[in-house]
């Protein structure tokens, strides 16, 4: 298990982390949400020691982050970066060795990487005459090839074609069968949806929200609703109490509105007004919680 | 696996991948070419005969440039080519050989074995045809002078060529100078070479893990003070076995070609040599290597190299300095700052004229700022590496890292 807890980082006046707590366990997959500049990089970079907060720890099963510790871990920064002249697979096998593999079973994973995503033959080639899917899938074979027990990806999705973002799914949730914790950060909150039991929403360096996806839709203070009318929908909004916000796309309109909420009166009054067209009533998606969260 | 295998691993893969670079192996090819071809040509040209044509004018001419052609040749071995060989072109007037000499058809008018002609070359690369044929001239008149007693001219030329005091040279301290100093200039000069050569390597090879962001990823898995030591270790082993590797093959031309004569050396002054050398090349690479992670660009690189370039500058010229003067002032208050201890200590070492114990405390002094920079840079590094953009300052990358 993953815990960050109560981490503290200022870079001069800017406040990067501000008492952000967090954890993920063995067998999870953890979303980590959060606008741009809310601390989510910065929060990855404690886990290996590249950013040391003033306050506040990092522990891995309850010990502190060893250099030892390290090097079961497995880290796709949001910069990518690799030797762009050194031959991929020598590039694979190297990053094994630093993390402690023996120099055979560095090679093998490495082969068993580039043959997973279909590089076999161009393992001698350099990184640089690959196209840019490929090299992202290198990138993604460097934070795996000494199989990691925890797996940390910032913005892994970034960049990816959906053929390749469903590759890159497929691969976390088999890691997480497998047994690893993984965490990872990113913008696309429906495929976050689709793939995470566990979510943290991080906002000016602090987590506002946290825990399972589906618990957190069931007790969120808001429901979604959506609507299409024929006739003024604009008053008969107005009648309805708790509105906290409202998206039109034509003539359907999307809102979010408190759970305390009683629709079905609202319901009779839109029969009256027009003809119903669409009506749903749900719990709110990712997304309505984390614009509610990050308001 | 332990952190100095880490390191290793380090070190092990930029020997690799430079090695096997274009750009390292062109380099050596071009580099070992520059030095055969700069000690063999010269004795390959040098072995020809320098050829001059000189117009006379009027009677007398032949015996001076015949004697200045023999004063030429006086030097030579039997079996060698003539080192000079002068020709007659016999000119009826003056002003039609002055004319020749201007348009570079002979190279000198000797008027009635009186008067000689040359053209003014400016101060530069005066030919030393002029001086035979004075000298030749001179003996001309020496052997009017002796002619009575029967001698001739070649006899005259022997005695005058001749070296006839018996030469016995002694060895000792005295006498060894020479040599001495030309070794601890010539250590020197390797020492300054390397340092910026294979510095400006290392500064290089930093910023580029930083331009090219693998840093991040290396980082994540090892530390700054490994990763920082292993690329000096690489790139310097590689970089020094360049130089040996050409310093090599120099010596070996040298002794093929007989270009020159090499001082005899003896096993403590090399290890005097080879100390120093070490010592300042890793004080100099721990720095470049700290200074190439403050920039994220190669061409912001050579900005940062400056002051490291300045400092090695002064501490030639120090050095320099304590040649001249080995227990000057300079040469003692050089021998404790550390930057300028690796140039100033083997010079005064070679040349006899330092006191153990400042030999040994400038030891003390430069490899405890070694230590002490590796931890400097090192923390440097560590703070400037993930902070892109323009140039990092020292003082910000040093305060990033709270430890």
């Amino acid at each position: 298990m993953l815990s960050l807890t109560d981490l503290h980082k200022k870079y001069g006046e800017v406040v990067a982390l501000d008492g952000c707590t967090f954890g993920v366990a063995r067998g999870e997959i953890l979303g980590f949400l959060g606008p741009n500049g809310a601390g989510k990089t910065t929060a990855m970079r404690t886990i290996f020691g590249l950013v040391v907060p003033e306050r506040g720890q990092v522990s891995w099963d309850g010990e502190p982050i060893s250099a030892d510790l390290k090097r079961r871990f497995g880290y796709m920064p949001e910069q990518r970066g690799l030797y762009p002249k050194m031959k991929i697979h020598d590039q694979l096998s190297y990053l094994g060795r630093l993390r402690g593999m023996p120099a055979k079973a560095a090679a093998a994973a490495a082969n068993a990487w580039l043959e997973r995503f279909g590089l076999a033959e161009r393992r001698l080639d350099p990184l640089e005459a690959l196209s840019h899917g490929n090299q992202q899938r290198v990138q993604l074979a460097a934070a795996m090839v000494h199989d990691p027990e925890l797996l940390v990806l910032d913005e892994p999705f970034s960049g990816l074609d959906p053929i390749a973002a469903e590759t890159m799914s497929d691969i976390l949730r088999e890691q997480a069968v497998a047994g690893k914790a993984v965490v990872f950060s990113s913008h696309q909150l429906d495929l976050v949806e689709d793939l995470c039991e566990e979510v943290a929403i991080i906002n000016a360096g602090a987590i506002v929200v946290e825990g399972n996806v589906r618990r957190l839709k069931d007790a969120a203070p808001i429901r979604h609703l959506e609507l299409e009318i024929e006739g003024d929908v604009g008053h008969l909004l107005d009648t309805l109490e708790g509105i906290r916000q409202v998206d039109s796309d034509g003539t359907r309109r999307t809102v979010i509105i408190d759970a305390a909420t009683d629709v079905r009166e609202f319901i009779a009054r839109a029969q009256e007004v027009g003809r119903l067209r669409h009506f749903a009533y749900t719990s709110p998606s990712l997304s309505d919680l984390f614009r509610e969260a990050v308001r | 696996m332990s952190p100095l295998g880490t390191v290793w691993e380090i070190a092990r893969r930029e020997i690799r991948e430079r090695g096997r670079s274009k750009a390292f192996l062109a380099t050596t090819v071009i580099t070992l070419l520059i030095v055969v071809g700069l000690i063999v040509l010269p004795n390959v040209l040098g072995g020809d005969t320098s050829e001059y044509t000189v117009a006379s004018v009027g009677e007398g001419n032949e015996a001076i440039v015949d004697a200045a052609e023999l004063l030429g040749n006086a030097t030579d071995e039997p079996e060698d080519e003539p080192s000079v060989s002068i020709s007659i072109d016999p000119v009826e007037e003056r002003d039609a050989a002055e004319t020749a000499l201007d348009e570079g058809d002979v190279d000198a008018i000797l008027v009635n074995g009186e008067e000689v002609v040359v053209v003014s070359v400016g101060g530069f690369g005066d030919s030393p045809l002029l001086g035979l044929l004075q000298r030749g001239a001179a003996s001309v008149e020496l052997e009017a002078v002796v002619a009575e007693s029967g001698q001739v001219a070649a006899d005259v030329i022997d005695v005058m060529t001749s070296d006839p005091l018996e030469t016995t040279t002694l060895t000792g301290p005295e006498a060894g100078d020479e040599s001495r100093g030309a070794i601890a200039y010539a250590g020197l000069m390797l020492l300054y070479l390397a340092v910026l050569i294979y510095g400006t390597w290392i500064l290089s090879g930093v910023t580029e893990e930083k331009s090219n962001r693998v840093v991040e990823v290396l980082l994540s898995s090892i530390k700054p003070w490994q990763l920082l030591a292993g690329k000096i270790l690489g790139i310097g082993a590689l970089g020094l076995s360049q130089f040996a590797g050409t310093i090599a093959v120099a010596i070996i031309a040298v002794q093929v070609t007989g270009a020159a004569e090499l001082p005899s050396l003896n096993a403590a002054a090399v290890l005097n040599l080879l100390l120093w050398f070490i010592l300042g090349f890793l004080l100099f690479a721990v720095m470049f290597g700290a200074a190439g992670s403050l920039v994220s660009r190669m061409e912001d690189a050579n900005n940062v190299a400056f002051p490291m370039s300045m400092i090695a500058v002064a501490g030639f010229f120090v050095s320099l300095e304590a040649l001249r003067e080995p227990d000057g002032l300079a040469a003692i208050i050089g021998t404790f700052i550390p930057f300028t201890a690796p140039f100033v200590v083997p010079v005064r070492a070679a040349l006899d004229s330092i006191p153990l114990w400042q030999y040994l405390a400038a030891i003390v002094i430069t490899v405890g700022t070694i230590i002490s920079l590796v931890f400097v840079a090192g923390r440097i590094y560590a703070g400037a590496l993930l902070r892109y953009g323009g140039r990092v300052k020292v003082r910000e990358a040093w305060r990033s890292v709270s430890e």
